[in-house]
């Protein structure tokens, strides 16, 4: 990034404003300081009507309920826009009018049907249930007949409808009576306003509620033809208008004085040369100023270059946070280690394959802008790295293994049904849990070594206390692998990895005569390693209580064996109930069901492994990696006049 | 085959941290989402304390496999 300042004079600012827009490279860095001369800038002269337009437009939009993007998009003039929206929003707030009065008709008719109703079926004139000075009414819906009221009350006298109760009793007893039809789970009713038969004034609120509807059936006929007509225009006006509001009210974020303005702003440094020779046949002038010389508390915005393969897994870092300018981008980090760790966890030739083929249809179906397509990528690149292991490793598709277990040649397999692939499985899940285990403390130092190696790059040219505590924190890690991988080589995994790329690590155990460590027996060589947390001391106090930390970190990637075994498991349990007990009975009913069921549990088996599989795998790069040598906050580079950054 | 008693243990080693972390991500969880409603930037420091308290459970997981291997094996 180069810091650009952009001075001119003031009456050439709409045109400086227009160029910058179009070439997209500039980052503005807004002014705040008032002092005498330069003052924050005006909006430009149209932006208040433009605004006016814009919210006009928004509000149409609103009204037409538009929401998704018509196909086809009118081109837009902004010097007709005036009296089109004007026009539109005239056609519209009427029609909007119209169907807001039909609306509240409809409801204020709707209630006086409820009111009517019940009083309809009872056929009492509505002037009879008012004006007694001894009598008091009671109306009411009753779930159950009220049989025996009259017996109870017979004072009273009691009208009947379907479901409804009207009680004429005397005042003093209108207690006794409520409580009476409470038994029955009444509800009391208002009685409508009104005189005359409740039927014929039901009919009548009938017959205009009916109007009413086809009326506003009518609008809505009316608004939904205007929105088929007029959506391209209004998406592609307010498109329009936004770039345009935008260049209006771009002098907020300039310095201004009476004759001239000072844009600042950050501009990548491959393109500060396009900018400054279409700046300067403007005739204004544009200096630059390298980042270092730039005040130190404003650090550069941040624009990732990564491969292209690498990255749709940009939005994933931008979600922990934006890179700072000072150091690496870990996207490539990410794209290596994240879909390595769901393949492990996964290790399925059948699930890896699913996951390739949703990416490829992502690919072919969705807006490579969207959300959907870049988890599909990402989640695709896991089913690669699946498929592999799958294959290679683990010789397993759909949670059954290619090749039942040597001790346990019983159990169902592929070969089972006849089908046998030529490649030997390495390691059994259910059966070489050491061996995952080791693999996964394997991972973990190569993942975290890794991360501190880029922590020391990122240190080195800043502090070098910093990068020396960096170094000391990955001699430390390397003794505890040491460590581990010593007391683990019962495994034969870890057996070779302490013979062969080990096989040069100092195993004195007994020098001067001690045996091992408070009776352990360890490499002397890795206890010396850890010692170099103490150079942690460098970057903070607690430096050597973090030991312990790095050790949790470690323990904290068996989470990849842990999955790993627990997903071939569920999917194991069920291939062998539903194939045992219903699918290899040969019994036709029997079969259906079962077949029914193992789709059922394996798109379940595979929902849960996504989940569970992705959010780990991510989980190991935020929580365990990135703490080791990731700091973000930075700013992501928006230039202005680019639209959709790159939010999440 | 393993021990009863130790794979007694190494069950109620699973529950019992398997409890204790669901528990703690609970109120972590709870209180992360009422904060990003807040402020949706703190989407990373969330996610770094809901996974925190998942360390109990890969303990719990390391010890379960101690005593399944080492403490059943004769």
């Amino acid at each position: 990034m180069s810091r650009a300042l952009i001075a001119g004079p003031r009456d050439k600012l709409p045109q400086s404003i227009e160029v910058l827009h179009e070439l997209k490279l500039i980052h503005i860095v807004d002014h705040h300081g008032e002092d005498d001369t330069f003052h924050i800038g005006k909006p430009l002269s149209p932006a208040a009507e433009l605004s006016d337009n814009l919210v006009k437009l928004r509000s149409i939009a609103s009204i037409l309920a538009i929401k998704a993007p018509p196909k086809e998009r009118e081109r837009i003039r902004i010097e007709e826009l005036r009296q089109k929206v004007l026009s539109l929003e005239l056609n519209i707030s009427e029609e909007d009018a119209a169907r807001k009065k039909a609306e509240g008709l409809l409801g204020d008719l709707e209630r006086r049907i409820d009111e009517l109703r019940p009083f309809a079926s009872i056929g009492l004139p509505l002037e009879a249930y008012r004006g007694y000075e001894s009598l008091t009414v009671i109306v009411g819906r009753v779930p159950r007949d009220v049989s025996g009221f009259e017996e109870a009350m017979p004072v009273a006298e009691v009208f009947r409808g379907p479901g409804v109760v009207a009680v004429f009793a005397p005042k003093a007893a209108s207690e006794q009576a409520l409580a009476l039809l409470a038994q029955s789970g009444f509800t009391l009713v208002d009685i409508p306003a009104g005189e005359g038969s409740p039927q014929a004034l039901l009919d009548v609120a009938v017959a205009d509620r009916d109007k009413w509807k086809a009326r506003l059936e009518e609008i809505q006929g009316r608004l939904e033809k205007m929105r088929e007509r007029y959506a391209g225009f209004v998406v592609a006006a307010e498109e329009a208008l936004e770039v345009e509001v935008d260049k209006a009210e771009a002098p907020l974020r300039f310095a201004v004085s009476d004759h001239s303005f000072v844009i600042d702003g950050w501009v990548p440094s491959s393109g500060f040369k396009a900018l400054q020779t279409r700046m300067e046949g403007l005739g204004i002038y544009v200096e630059s100023g390298e980042p270092q010389e730039a005040r130190e508390e404003e650090a550069p915005p941040v624009l990732l270059r990564n491969p292209k393969p690498a990255r749709p897994f940009e939005f994933l870092i931008h979600l922990y946070s934006t890179p700072s300018y000072h150091e690496l981008d870990p996207t490539l980090f990410l794209f290596i280690a994240a879909p390595f760790f769901f393949g492990f966890m996964i290790g399925d030739v059948g699930y890896g394959a699913l996951f390739v083929a949703l990416g490829v249809v992502a690919a072919i179906r969705l807006d490579p802008k969207s959300i959907w397509w870049r988890i599909l990528f990402v989640t695709a690149v896991g089913g690669v790295w699946s498929v592999l292991f799958g294959l290679l490793v683990f010789g397993e598709a759909f949670g059954l293994p290619f090749h039942p277990p040597p001790a346990h040649l019983e159990e169902l397999s592929w070969e089972s049904f006849g089908l046998f692939v030529p490649i030997p499985t390495l390691i059994h899940k259910a059966f070489g849990i050491g061996d995952m285990i080791y693999l996964s403390i394997l991972f973990a130092a190569l993942h975290l070594g890794t991360g501190y190696i880029i922590g020391f790059v990122n240190e080195v040219h800043h502090s070098k206390r910093h990068a020396l505590a960096k170094l000391g924190w990955f001699m430390c890690l390397f003794g505890l692998f040491t460590l581990l991988t010593f007391s683990l080589r019962w495994n034969p995994i870890a057996r070779w990895v302490w013979d062969v790329p080990l096989g040069w690590f100092p195993r004195m155990i007994e020098p001067l005569g001690l045996r091992g460590f408070l009776g352990v027996e360890i490499p002397f060589a890795s206890l010396i390693l850890i010692l170099g947390a103490l150079l942690g001391l460098f970057e903070s106090v607690i430096a050597p209580i973090e030991v312990a930390s790095l050790l949790a970190n470690i323990m904290s990637y068996m989470r990849l064996a842990g999955i790993g075994i627990g997903k071939a498991a569920i999917a194991s349990a069920f291939n062998v109930i539903l194939l045992q007990n219903l699918i290899l009975t040969g019994q036709i009913g029997f079969v259906i069901m079962g077949v029914a069921f193992l789709i059922l549990a394996q798109m379940l088996v595979f929902l849960l492994g996504w989940i569970s599989a992705g959010i780990q795998a991510l989980r190991l790069n935020y929580m365990e990696a990135f703490i080791k040598f990731y700091k973000g906050n930075g700013i992501p580079f928006r230039p202005f006049g680019a639209q959709g950054t790159q939010e999440v | 085959m393993a021990d009863p008693l130790a794979a007694m243990a190494a069950a109620i080693t699973m529950a019992g941290t398997g409890i204790a972390t669901a528990w703690t991500q609970k109120i972590v969880g709870g209180a992360t989402v009422g904060a990003m409603a807040e402020k949706p930037e703190l989407f990373g420091r969330g996610l770094v304390l809901m996974a925190l308290p998942e360390t109990i459970v890969v303990f719990g997981l390391v010890i379960a496999l101690q005593l399944l291997t080492k403490v059943a094996a004769p």
